[in-house]
């Protein structure tokens, strides 16, 4: 019954409402949803919404009780398990059903949205992360071997087995953490925002898994913001907003209604590889087109005459084998890197996972200091200059907001260091900068507390405040909804409106040629012409 | 070399001389020590961490050393030199070179160690001993914690200094900085943990029944007749040392260096 189900699984949630302990309101709202053997079924909501939670309550790392107040039932119904097809009833009382998550595991597999807090964190190679919960259920060795090389042929794990997967890339990491959910053999499979971050292999590799899973006789969930190619497969589709279902049906007749733009989903296209390789003729029309490219690469024609806000001379980089020994040539991260970005110029850098995007942004601002070449932040090198100093001109966005964000609540976050380079009205700045971003309300929140797509708009509002003369943004669009989306395209255009230089590497090819002047492609350590 | 043996029997040595290395109170003993186990470390590959690691705890506290028995040593007779109340006495630095060294031998010996371990293979081997699971997680995450605590402080102060936070080189601007990181780590560390809890939950980690091992703890009867010896010969290290204290009629030299017998 391990790699194989004992049958197929259908799953029932009746949630007339759940609130978390020491929330005002309700995070979800009389939502009703099944999950069906071999069947697709998708979440979508906006930042909020309550996607999150109703994954976590169907996976049970939410419990009733525990961590809040259910009303509702659950139901899990596995063939072949008589006992387990009666509803377990919450009213909220102390008498209610308690769930043993690891029970339920063995069942419903659920995969959060930060794939990284799936791992025990106590292991050292893939193959013994993916064994860890069949130890923990006494499973006899040879059993376990014959598993988890089952589950790695399933998550196109097999090469990586002895890697540390402290290592992984972000595609390896989700497949890692699918492979780790569904080890037990759940019948039924939660995934939230299982594409997130992921470049087009990784997408494809994701995409391949889910389908396998369906094939297979999985009733898989998606929790989503995207209504993309993964979701769009998807037999039925349930919207939420503010907690409460707007729209629940087949995607094309919620294609046609209003629901998905209310509750802030975005909308991409419906082809699974969402990154066409791009055609001379589709830059024509750009805002600013980039004339043919030779590097150095030549700088925005409408500002020529004025003064580099960032320029990158040769440039070469590296990580080495061992903290502080400096790498071999052919080990070189980035190479040869010529780069010069003027005054209200936006410039978009892509790249597969792991082609150096965050570490050329790193840099910038001095957390990484190049092995050759320079870099000038308005005319200076930063050579020898701290970090520290470099960001009273440069504003980093990190790639991930838990990176990023360590106050305890949004104002103090976006107030840090804001003193040391405004004497007066610091205050005010940081007020106007959470404003920006519609985080007004919030300014008391823990960063914690507020939904992925918050998280990133209050990283982005600690970058506005400082009003640097060049914004570097990693991955800005990741985590954010339609809302978000909109937030962050505003504040691009009136930094690059004020006169601010603004590099942002991205996944996103849609966004890039929509919102920058010009787009390179960074590959093989090379920085190229789209 | 060491991942071919035991974590047990790497770990059942290391303890054995530490034993006995506390027995024989002896510079010369604890300098062979010392040296044996940077010997191994070169040997094994690991000796760049495992010195750094080990300066990184032994300079402040031979410093510390040199300052309180250096200085100020009640029982030292040999004055070299004396400042006001200070007084270097010859044996106070021979007391100091001497727990100098012991606890060079200490730290080193357990960097080895820890740097050798393969985490998994101990608490495999620990779980084979019907050891308590949560036991083996505390180890593991304990032996783990630091690399952990270190990436996190790491990401805090990049986070700081991409927000117009200076670290300069005088001690009072580290110190500043020190106290702007401890709250946002520890805080980090604590949500991290409350996230991970509930994945050690979903993957059946706080279920009662027995637990078996994806890793193999590799064994054999001559790494257990090793141990055996070793611990052994740790015994007898402690009762010579006993023995040897109480003829000599001081107690104080049992207290001073014999360590329990337990």
């Amino acid at each position: 019954m391990i790699a194989d189900r004992t049958g197929a699984t259908t799953l029932l949630a009746s949630v007339a409402s759940f609130s978390y302990h020491g929330d005002a309101g309700p995070a979800l709202l009389g939502v009703e949803m099944a999950a069906a053997p071999g069947t697709l079924t998708a979440v979508l909501g906006g930042s909020g919404s309550g996607k999150s939670t109703l994954g976590r309550l169907l996976g049970a790392w939410v419990l009733g009780g525990r961590d809040g107040t259910l009303a509702g039932s659950l139901q899990l119904d596995v063939a072949g398990v008589p006992a387990s097809s009666r509803p377990l009833a919450f009213t909220g009382a102390t008498d209610d059903p308690r769930i043993d998550p690891g029970a339920w595991a063995r069942h419903v597999g659920y995969v959060p949205q930060d794939a990284a807090s799936m791992l025990s964190a106590v292991r050292e190679t893939v193959e013994e992360e993916l064994a860890f919960s069949l130890e923990n259920r006494g499973v006899p060795r040879a059993e376990m071997v014959r598993t988890v090389a089952g589950i790695a042929r399933r998550t196109g794990l097999g090469g990586l087995l002895h890697r540390d997967p402290a290592t992984l890339s972000g595609g390896e990491l989700r497949r890692l953490a699918v492979g780790c959910a569904v080890v037990d053999g759940p019948g039924v499979l939660v995934l939230d925002e299982p594409l997130e971050s992921l470049d087009q292999a990784g997408v494809r590799t994701v995409m391949e898994l889910v389908h396998a899973e369906l094939a297979l006789g999985t009733a898989i969930v998606v929790l989503s913001q995207y209504a993309d190619a993964l979701t769009r497969a998807a037999e039925r589709w349930l919207v939420l907003k503010d907690g409460e279902v707007t729209a629940a049906g087949p995607p094309g007749q919620i294609l046609q209604g209003h629901a998905l733009a209310e509750s802030g989903v975005v909308i991409t296209s419906p082809e699974p590889d969402a990154e066409p390789e791009p055609e001379p003729a589709a830059e024509s029309g750009l805002p600013m087109p980039a004339p043919p490219a030779a590097l150095p690469l030549p700088v925005v024609e409408a500002r020529a005459g004025t003064a580099a806000a960032l320029e990158l001379a040769n440039v070469a980089f590296g990580f080495g084998r061992l903290p502080g020994s400096v790498p071999s040539e052919d080990s070189m991260l980035l190479q040869d890197v010529n780069l010069q970005v003027m005054p209200g110029e936006v410039l978009a850098v892509t790249g597969p996972n792991g082609a150096g995007k965050s570490t050329l942004l790193r840099l910038l601002n001095g957390l990484h200091r190049p092995l050759r070449g320079d870099v000038r932040v308005a005319g200076e090198s930063i050579a020898a200059v701290p970090t520290g100093l470099v960001a009273r001109r440069l504003g980093l966005l990190f790639q991930h907001s838990h990176d990023q964000l360590f106050e305890r609540t949004a104002l103090r976050e976006v107030l840090f260091g804001l003193d040391r380079l405004f004497a007066v009205g610091a205050p005010e700045r940081a007020r106007a900068a959470l404003a920006a971003v519609g985080l007004e309300a919030s300014e008391n929140a823990h960063p914690h507390e507020l939904p992925a797509s918050g998280q990133r708009l209050l990283a982005l509002a600690t970058v506005l405040a400082r009003d640097p003369s060049v914004l570097a943004l990693d991955e800005p669009t990741v985590a954010l909804d339609a809302h978000g989306l909109e937030r962050l395209t505003a504040a691009v255009s009136a930094a690059a409106g004020r006169g601010a230089a603004v590099v942002l590497v991205t996944h996103d090819i849609g966004f890039a040629k929509a919102h920058a002047h010009r787009l390179l492609r960074l590959d093989g350590g090379r920085l190229l012409p789209h | 070399m060491f991942p071919r043996l035991n974590p047990l029997t790497t770990l059942t040595a290391a303890v054995a001389v530490l034993v006995m290395t506390t027995a024989a109170a002896s510079w010369a003993v604890s300098l062979t020590v010392a040296v044996g186990a940077v010997l191994l470390s070169a040997a094994g590959g690991t000796l760049r961490r495992v010195l750094v690691a080990s300066a990184a705890i032994i300079v402040p506290f031979w410093l510390s050393l040199l300052v309180i028995h250096g200085l100020f040593f009640p029982e030292g007779r040999t004055v070299l030199a004396s400042w006001g109340p200070a007084r270097v006495t010859a044996e106070g630095l021979s007391f100091a070179l001497e727990m100098g060294l012991r606890t060079a031998a200490f730290v080193l010996v357990l960097m080895v160690f820890s740097f050798s371990v393969r985490v998994p293979e101990l608490v495999a081997a620990l779980t084979a001993r019907r050891v308590p699971p949560q036991v083996g997680y505390v180890l593991a995450s304990t032996l783990l914690l630091a690399p952990l605590v270190a990436a996190r402080l790491e990401k805090v102060r990049q986070a700081q200094e991409s927000r117009g936070l200076v670290v300069g080189r005088g001690i009072g601007s580290r110190a500043a900085a020190i106290r702007l990181q401890m709250v946002p780590l520890v805080l980090g560390l604590v949500h991290d943990a409350g996230i991970r809890a509930q994945a050690l939950d979903a993957r059946g980690f706080r279920s009662a029944g027995p637990r078996t091992s994806y890793t193999e703890a590799r064994d054999s009867a001559a790494q257990a007749a090793f141990r055996l010896v070793a611990i052994l010969l740790a015994l007898a290290a402690v009762g010579w040392r006993i023995v040897e204290s109480l003829s000599a009629g001081s107690l104080a030299a049992l207290s001073l260096s014999g360590g329990g017998p337990g």
